[in-house]
C-alpha cells in the first residue's frame, strides 16, 4: 500500500493544478514543495503603501551583489526590499553557465512558486502552434492538435478567471473570459490607426489571469475581484488573480484529500526495476538534511521545466543510466524561452485633456501576423507585442520643467506615451541543454545546474524586424519622438517561459513524453511543467500549463481507475 | 506648519534622521536635530539639494519637498541603499552641479531662472547633464513616495476598486 496515490513535486502554476485535479478525483495527493511555507496573511505584502516602503522599495546595492546578483539584474521590475522573500538567494541556490554562454534562472522557492510573482499574461496557443513542426521539419510533430487541448483551455479558464475581450483571431483562439480591461482612448486611437495601416495586425486587450466578474466557485474559495491596484507582485489580498496559493492549492485543500509538505528537496524518483514503474521519492529536508522516503502510484513532476529535467537526471538506475525515462537522450535537451529585446515608444498626441483612473494589470497586445497574415518574412514564426498608451505623468521625474507645473503634471493635461516590446518565439534545439555539473554539488547534495543555452539565427532576425516593425507601427500611428532600442536579445531563460526540458511527440526514440505527458519509458511518471512543450510559440504560456496539466491529471486518474498503471 | 524658510534653515543646519523618517513616524519627517545626524551628504551638499529640491516641488496649496524632507530622505536612501561607488558617484555628480549652477546659487535670489535654464538644456537633448537628471528622478520620486506627496499631490489612491480608461480632466 503506498503512503500517496499521486505525489506532486511542486507547488507553484502547473504543480497546484495537478494537485487540485488529483484531489478532485478522489485521490490522496502529497504536494512535496523545495522552499518554506508562505501564508498569505503574514507575507503578502501587496497592502504597504509607497510611504511605507523603506529607500523606494530597492534591495541595498551591497545586498543585491551579494544575494540577488541574477535575480535583480533579471526582474528589476519585480524584485523588491518588500516582496525579496519572494526570491531565491543566488548564493543559496548556485548554478553554473557553460563557457561563452549566459543564462538567467529566476526564482522562487515557497508555496506556489512563481505563481505568486508572474505577470499574469493568459494566452491560448493556436493551431498553426501544434502544426508548425511538423510542416516546416523542426524538431518533432506535437502528439496532439487544438481540438485536443480546447476543451481543457475551457476548463482551467472557467476556474482561473481570464479577464479579455473576444477578438475572433483564429491565431489566438477566444476562450472563457471575464469582462477585459478596457483600452485607454489613446490605445483605440493606435489601435485604429494600425489597423488601418496594417490591415493584417490586430491591436487587441492584453488577457489577463485577473477575476473581474467573481463567480460563485471563486468566492468560495476566498477570492474577489480585481481591484486595479497593480501591487501583483507583492501578493494579492484579494486573490483576485490566479495563483496556486489563492486558487488551485485551497481547492485542492477542502476536498480533504491534500497534503503538502515544505522544505523538501527531491534527491531522486526510484524506479522499480519489476514493476518498470516508479515507486516513490527521496527528499532531503532542505533545514534538517534528514533524508525521507515516500511512495506513490502515480507521480506528476511540477518543479519546473528546468528543475523537472535535473530531477530526471539526477533518478540514475540500472535501467536509466542517464537519467530516469531518458532513452531518447532527449531529457534536457531543447530549452526554449521567449526572445524579447525589440521594441519601441513614442508620444501620441490628441488626449492631453484625457487621464486615466485605476492601476490596470495589462494594457495591449499585438497577436502575432508574422507568417500567418503576413507571409514576406525573413525568418520563421513569429512574435507578439505586449504593450500600453498611458499618460506620460511625472512620477519618475523625466519630464521637462521645474516649480508647480512640474509637480501637479502628475494628472494635469499632459502627453501620452505608447510602448510596446516583442516576445518572439525560440525554436527547439538539440544543443541547448541543462544538464548536470561533474562534480560540484550544492549544499543538500545534489549537482549543481549547467545550462548551455544560445540563441539561433531564426530568434536574431526576427527581433531586428520586430524593431523595424514596431517603429513602423508608431510611425503610422502618428507618434512623435520616436525611440527604438538598438536590439540587445534578452538572456536566454529571463523572460522567464522555461520549455521544452523533457519534450511530447509521438516517437519513444525521439521524446520524453506522450500526448498525455506521461513518460514513454515510465507509464506513471507525468511531467506537465513547461518541460513537455514540443515547441514554444509566441504566446505566454502558463495557461497552457495549466490545461495541459488538468487533461494529464484526468487521463491519469482514470488509468488509475482502471489498474492500469 | 514652519514657513519655507525655517524649513530650509533647519534642513541645512541640521537634519532628521533618515531612518526615523523610514520609520514613517509623520512627526518626525521635518524633525530638526543637529548637523551630526547627516548619513551621506556633506552639509553643502544638503544645501544644494534642498534648495533644487525646493524649487522643483515647491509648497503651492500641498507640501512642498520641503515640507516633507525629501533631502533628508534621500540623504538615508544614499547611506543605506547605495554602494560605495554609487555613493562616490553621487558626491562627484553633486559637484559637478554645484558648479553648472554657480557658487552662490544655493543663496543666489535668481536661482529659480538659473535651474529653470539647465533643466531646459537638459531636457531638450542636452549631454553631460546625466547627474542632474538622476537627482531630478531622485527627488521627485522621493516626494511621491511620501504620504503627503502620494495622496495629496499624486492622488494615489490604495484601492482604485475600479479601472476608468479614459477619464476628462
Amino acid at each position: 500500500m503506498a503512503d500517496f496515490d499521486a505525489i506532486v513535486v511542486g507547488s507553484g502554476m502547473s504543480g497546484g493544478w495537478s494537485a487540485k485535479e488529483l484531489c478532485e478525483r478522489g485521490l490522496k495527493v502529497l504536494v512535496l514543495e523545495r522552499g518554506n511555507e508562505i501564508v498569505p496573511e503574514r507575507d503578502y505584502v501587496d497592502q504597504m503603501p509607497p510611504w511605507e516602503q523603506s529607500n523606494l522599495d530597492r534591495i541595498s546595492e551591497d545586498e543585491v551583489a551579494a544575494h540577488y546578483y541574477k535575480q535583480f539584474p533579471g526582474v528589476s521590475y519585480a524584485v523588491k526590499e518588500s516582496n525579496k522573500h519572494f526570491w531565491v538567494k543566488d548564493d543559496e541556490h548556485p548554478y553554473e553557465t557553460a563557457a561563452g554562454t549566459e543564462y538567467d534562472w529566476l526564482r522562487g522557492y515557497h508555496t506556489a512558486g512563481r505563481s505568486i510573482m508572474w505577470s499574469r499574461q493568459t494566452y491560448r496557443m493556436g493551431p498553426q502552434d501544434f502544426e508548425a513542426n511538423k510542416k516546416e521539419g523542426i524538431a518533432v510533430d506535437w502528439p496532439i492538435r487544438n481540438e485536443d487541448i480546447d476543451p481543457w483551455y475551457d476548463h482551467v479558464e472557467k476556474f482561473a478567471g481570464i479577464a479579455g475581450n473576444r477578438d475572433g483571431l483564429p491565431q489566438l483562439p477566444d476562450g472563457q473570459f471575464q469582462p477585459g480591461f478596457e483600452l485607454t482612448c489613446a490605445e483605440k486611437e493606435f489601435k485604429s490607426r494600425v489597423e488601418a495601416a496594417f490591415p493584417g495586425r490586430k491591436v487587441i486587450q492584453a488577457r489577463v489571469a485577473h477575476i473581474t466578474a467573481v463567480t460563485a466557485e471563486q468566492r468560495e474559495l476566498g477570492r474577489s475581484n480585481c481591484q486595479s491596484r497593480n501591487r501583483c507582485h507583492f501578493g494579492c489580498t484579494f486573490k483576485a488573480y490566479f495563483s496556486s496559493l489563492n486558487a488551485t492549492l485551497p481547492a485542492a485543500e477542502r476536498t480533504g484529500n491534500y497534503t503538502i509538505v515544505h522544505n523538501a528537496i527531491v534527491q531522486s524518483l526510484q524506479y522499480d526495476e519489476v514493476s518498470r514503474q516508479i515507486s516513490g521519492v527521496q527528499v532531503i529536508d532542505a533545514e534538517t538534511r534528514e533524508t525521507r522516503f515516500y511512495s506513490c502510484r502515480v507521480l506528476f513532476l511540477n518543479a519546473s521545466a528546468m528543475a523537472s529535467a535535473l530531477i530526471l537526471l539526477q533518478s540514475k538506475s540500472t535501467a536509466f543510466p542517464n537519467g530516469l525515462a531518458n532513452s531518447s537522450d532527449q531529457v534536457g535537451r531543447n530549452l526554449m524561452d521567449h526572445v524579447s529585446g525589440a521594441g519601441a515608444s513614442g508620444l501620441i498626441s490628441g488626449f492631453e485633456n484625457k487621464t486615466i483612473f485605476g492601476r490596470r494589470p495589462g494594457g495591449i497586445y499585438i497577436p502575432r501576423y508574422a507568417n500567418i497574415t503576413e507571409h514576406d518574412k525573413p525568418y520563421m514564426r513569429g512574435f507578439g507585442y505586449q504593450g500600453s498608451a498611458t499618460p506620460l505623468g511625472n512620477v519618475g521625474g523625466q519630464i521637462a520643467g521645474i516649480g508647480r507645473e512640474f509637480k501637479q503634471a502628475h494628472g494635469a493635461a499632459g502627453p501620452w506615451r505608447v510602448s510596446i516590446s516583442a516576445f518572439g518565439e525560440q525554436l527547439p534545439n538539440p544543443n541547448n541543454t541543462v544538464t548536470l555539473h561533474p562534480s560540484k554539488r550544492d549544499q543538500w547534495g545534489n549537482p549543481l545546474a549547467v545550462f548551455n543555452v544560445g540563441y539561433g539565427e531564426n530568434e536574431r532576425i526576427m527581433q531586428v524586424e520586430a524593431g523595424k516593425d514596431s517603429v513602423a507601427m508608431l510611425k503610422a500611428a502618428g507618434c512623435t519622438e520616436i525611440s527604438s532600442r538598438t536590439v540587445t536579445l534578452t538572456k536566454p531563460g529571463n523572460r522567464i517561459h522555461e520549455m521544452g526540458s523533457a519534450r511530447m511527440g509521438r516517437d519513444p526514440a525521439t521524446s520524453v513524453l506522450n500526448g498525455w505527458c506521461q513518460a514513454h519509458d515510465v507509464p506513471n511518471l507525468f511531467v506537465t511543467d513547461g518541460a513537455f512543450m514540443t515547441s514554444s510559440a509566441c504566446q505566454n504560456p502558463s495557461l497552457s500549463y495549466m490545461a495541459f496539466t488538468a487533461r494529464a491529471a484526468h487521463y491519469a486518474a482514470d488509468l488509475l481507475a482502471e489498474n492500469a498503471i | 506648519m514652519k514657513t519655507r524658510r525655517e524649513v530650509l534653515q533647519g534642513l541645512i543646519v541640521s537634519i532628521g534622521g533618515a531612518s526615523m523618517l523610514a520609520a514613517c513616524d509623520n512627526a518626525a519627517r521635518v524633525a530638526v536635530s543637529n548637523s551630526q545626524s547627516l548619513r551621506f551628504f556633506s552639509d553643502q551638499e544638503l544645501a544644494l539639494v534642498s534648495r533644487i529640491s525646493d524649487l522643483l516641488l515647491p509648497r503651492t496649496d500641498t507640501p512642498g519637498a520641503l515640507d516633507v524632507n525629501v533631502p533628508g530622505f534621500i540623504d538615508g536612501l544614499m547611506a543605506e541603499w547605495a554602494n560605495t561607488r554609487s555613493q562616490e558617484s553621487q558626491h562627484r555628480q553633486l559637484t559637478e552641479l554645484g558648479h553648472m549652477l554657480g557658487a552662490d546659487f544655493v543663496t543666489a535670489a535668481d536661482a529659480e531662472s538659473t535651474l529653470r535654464e539647465l533643466d531646459r538644456a537638459a531636457f531638450s537633448g542636452g549631454t553631460g547633464y546625466g547627474g542632474y537628471r538622476a537627482l531630478k528622478g531622485l527627488i521627485t520620486q522621493s516626494y511621491f513616495a511620501t504620504e503627503e506627496g502620494a495622496l495629496l499631490e499624486q492622488h494615489w489612491v490604495a484601492v482604485p476598486g475600479r479601472w476608468d480608461p479614459c477619464v476628462d480632466i
